[in-house]
């Protein structure tokens, strides 16, 4: 944790900026791009600050990143990014991508994502991960270069794999259905706060109608005017306060979608554990068959159904020649099997225990920082109260005047 | 009896010798507005004093129109006029409900405690139904027409949408018909009034209301003002302001009423969907281990918050509505008050007319004629009494009423306070290692 990145190095996304360019198929298209900055951390003696780096990337480049980071770190639960397109939103929320607040809470979200990347003991060391922040140049092309593409596993692949691992892991399956479970509660939730936070918004906007009809009331009253026309004063400032309590509230929103795109990494490294725990099975079941067949060989006996056996048999049998060439094949196979399942079985076990240290680490950071949320919302809402304790003795007081 | 120095606003409970009869000097007009009594004022005063005459002697018969508006001058004067001098109390409560074979209706114990002359008991207890409220305003508004009635709560009530039977609303109109029989009592005028006084005492007031007739004569109660359809030229400037004052007042009422409404809907749906939003917190918790006491505390405080969201809209229901509600039908009657004095003095002014147009060198007004301006006078003297009177409650009661609303959104959020307070150091909680 000393070595990692975050320590040595100050991140942030500063700016956010709209660009016009052209797409791969020539197409005017319009994009964000967001200015990164990086800043050597001195050791206090000189006072002085290093001088700032920057470069400008855009979302997609950020994405490639984040899949390089999977594909290459599979037992890591690699940090998610911000949401592609606004969901969850309420009705005065635009869906906007190129809103002023969408992009603003985006640019906190993708500093956010750098930040979690950098304190990561594992991520933080890698070279593409060091390039991105400091090499505007080729660096697509060096994440190119690396081939992840080649070891991605296809979706198909891993759909096998969920339905036909004969002995999944017991822990992996018990987390696999946790994050299934968290995926689904705090979408839930989101959307639910949602529209609490739309009906909310009603709630205090129709108190602006008060302001109004009590200035117009108070002006056919004479000694009762004064307190009417104050008290709609305070009406009014109840009414605008919710733009800012709202605005707020989306923040804790963010961090509760960014658990929410967690789960999905979660999920992804179960799914690399049976998509390995498959590829181990089958590797030792292809083993076990050739051995079978290897045994039938050299016996002569037929002890498992093949067509080729069945056609040997009906059209005549092979020369001695002949078998002694195969059994030499299938046992240069049965070599490299045996191999193959040793390496295998290796890397299936380092990737249990790599991957059962990560989730550790990730459990405790979520513990962690959703306390540290729920914590920042129960505030939010003390405030909330406060504000319209406030208001209300204003009013009350504006009232007894009349 | 004329002149005299005009008493000061404060100089307490004065002898009627002292005072002016309004009727006869021209200066009624400036006692009146000068003589607003004094905001802190709470309670509207009633007579104290028995033994009412006129600066000439003679006795003062409350219940006709000419000596009402000197009684009510002379009341303006005495503005530290304390609740301990009252000597008439109503109350209205112990709603029941009666089952028989051809309806269901609720009555409600009307108690009273008085020390006045009029009464024969200084106590009574009847139990009334809202027809019989109904009944009473009829009859006060036939036999004090020059005098603002207070409104009663609504007759109908839409049968389906509200429960007639129901608690809220049993306790709702408890309160509106509690507060008519006390903005009754607190008029100097109506409170005496012979059928007020039969309301709060007979034990068969059905009974009483098939004599009607009789009764009318014997207390010459002939103020039947026959409005012939007279066309008033121009409303005086003062009662035009009234008039302008009142359609502005309930315009403005009405949009209020509106606007709370329309809060009280929009809580409602927020509430709906806080219902959701608590228990989604609790589903969660029993995923987690270590936040499961954290997200359990969350769940708990929202549902606190839906519990005090409820009593608001409530409370707002069935404590502010209705008075808005109120004052909107009270506008409308004295509106109406205003049109019949229209006609009072449309009439004067016709026959006024018809006089001035016959070749007479009579200096002598005749006496039908004089008969309509006193008339005039009256209900103008009342109305404007009345009017003022009427100022000063409303204010009272749109101060209460809104400092009543202030007080129940306080009391809201102060309940959310403490239920989001109260989770803080849950949260903040180091769970001890398993």
């Amino acid at each position: 944790m000393e070595d990692c990145l975050a320590k040595k190095m100050e991140i942030t996304v500063s700016e956010a900026e709209k660009r016009t360019g052209r797409n791969a198929m020539n197409m005017q298209e319009t994009y964000t791009a967001y200015l990164i900055e990086t800043r050597a951390v001195e050791t206090q003696s000189e006072g002085q600050c290093a001088p700032v780096d920057s470069l400008w990337r855009r979302y997609s480049e950020f994405e490639l990143l984040r899949n390089y980071l999977s594909v290459t770190y599979p037992h890591i639960v690699v940090p998610p990014l911000p949401e592609k397109r606004a969901d969850f939103v309420w009705h005065k929320l635009s869906a906007d991508n190129m809103d002023p607040d969408f992009v603003e809470r985006r640019r906190i979200g993708l500093e956010n994502f750098l930040l979690r990347v950098a304190s990561h003991p594992v991520l933080c060391q890698d070279k593409i991960f060091y390039s991105f922040l400091t090499q505007e140049a080729g660096w697509k092309e060096m994440v190119n270069e690396t081939g992840f593409q080649l070891k991605a596993d296809s979706r198909l692949k891993a759909l096998n794999a969920t339905f036909r691992v004969k002995n999944p892991d017991k822990r992996f399956t018990e987390l696999k259905h946790y994050s299934d479970e968290l995926q689904s509660v705090i979408s839930h939730l989101l959307r639910v706060r949602a529209r609490v936070a739309d009906r909310l918004y009603g709630v205090y906007k129709v108190h602006g109608n008060y302001g109004r009809v009590f200035s117009e009331w108070s002006a056919i009253e004479k000694e009762m005017g004064d307190g009417l026309q104050s008290a709609g004063h305070h009406m009014d400032v109840y009414a605008a306060s919710i733009d800012d309590i709202l605005e707020e509230e989306e923040h804790y929103a963010d961090q509760l979608k960014e658990y929410l795109f967690y789960a999905e990494a979660l999920r992804a490294v179960c799914r690399k554990h049976e998509l390995m725990q498959y590829d181990l099975e089958m590797a030792a079941q292809d083993l076990t068959t050739k051995k079978q067949q290897c045994e039938e060989l050299a016996t002569g006996t037929v002890r498992t159904f093949s067509l080729k056996g069945m056609t040997s048999k009906l059209f005549g049998q092979e020369t001695p020649e002949q078998r002694e060439a195969k059994l030499k094949v299938l046992e240069e196979q049965i070599q490299e099997g045996e191999e193959q399942l040793k390496s295998k079985n290796l890397e299936s076990r380092d990737f249990v225990k790599s991957a059962w240290a990560d989730i550790e680490r990730f459990k405790e950071q979520k513990n962690h920082d959703l306390k540290e949320a729920l914590i920042s919302y129960a505030v939010m809402q003390i405030s909330m109260c406060k504000k319209g304790i406030q208001v209300w003795t204003n009013a009350k007081e504006c009232f007894s005047k009349m | 009896a004329a002149g005299g120095p005009k008493p000061l606003p404060s100089s307490g409970p004065k002898s009627l010798r002292e005072m002016p009869h309004p009727l006869a000097t021209s200066s009624s007009e400036e006692m009146g507005p000068a003589l607003t009594p004094s905001p802190d004022l709470l309670l509207p005063r009633s007579i104290a004093d028995k033994d009412l005459s006129l600066p000439n002697g003679t006795p003062v018969d409350t219940s006709s129109p000419a000596s009402s508006s000197s009684l009510l001058n002379r009341l303006q004067l005495d503005d530290d006029f304390d609740g301990e001098t009252r000597d008439l109390f109503v109350t209205v409560d112990d709603p029941k409900k009666h089952v028989c074979t051809m309806e269901t209706y609720i009555t409600y114990r009307v108690t009273t405690k008085t020390t006045r002359a009029e009464f024969d008991l200084p106590e009574y207890s009847v139990r009334r139904r809202y027809q019989d409220f109904d009944w009473l305003r009829n009859k006060l508004e036939e036999s004090q027409p020059t005098h603002l009635i207070p409104p009663l709560p609504e007759k109908f009530v839409v049968k389906g949408v509200v429960d007639r039977f129901s608690e809220e609303f049993v306790e709702t109109r408890r309160k509106a018909l509690d507060k008519f029989l006390k903005r009754i009592t607190d008029h100097p005028v109506l409170s005496f009034n012979e059928h007020f006084n039969v309301f709060l005492t007979a034990k068969d007031l059905n009974a009483y209301k098939k004599q009607g007739m009789a009764l009318l004569s014997k207390m010459g109660e002939s103020v039947k003002y026959v409005t012939g359809g007279y066309k008033l030229r121009s409303r005086p400037l003062e009662f035009a302001a009234i008039g302008e004052y009142l359609d502005t007042f309930s315009l403005k009422l009405g949009t209020i009423d509106r606007i709370a409404q329309r809060i009280i809907k929009e809580q409602l749906e927020y509430l709906v969907e806080l219902r959701e939003y608590g228990p989604v917190y609790s589903t969660w918790g029993g995923l987690e281990v270590e936040l499961s006491e954290p997200l359990e505390g969350v769940s708990a405080c929202i549902g606190n918050c839906c519990t005090a969201l409820e009593e608001l809209s409530e409370e707002m229901t069935e404590d502010f509505l209705p008075v808005l509600r109120e004052y909107i039908l009270y506008s409308e009657s004295m509106k109406n008050v205003l049109k019949k004095r229209d006609q009072v003095q449309a009439e004067y002014e016709a026959k006024l007319e018809a006089v001035a147009l016959k070749k007479e060198d009579r200096p002598k007004v005749p006496t039908d004629v004089e008969k309509c301006q006193d008339r005039v006078e009256c209900f103008n003297a009342d109305l404007k009494a009345d009017m003022e009177r009427w100022q000063n409650n409303k204010r009272q009661d749109f101060r209460q009423l809104l400092m009543g609303m202030a007080d129940k959104n306080i009391q809201y959020y102060e309940k959310c306070l403490t239920a989001w307070e109260s989770i803080i150091p849950l949260l903040q909680d180091k769970p001890e290692t398993k």
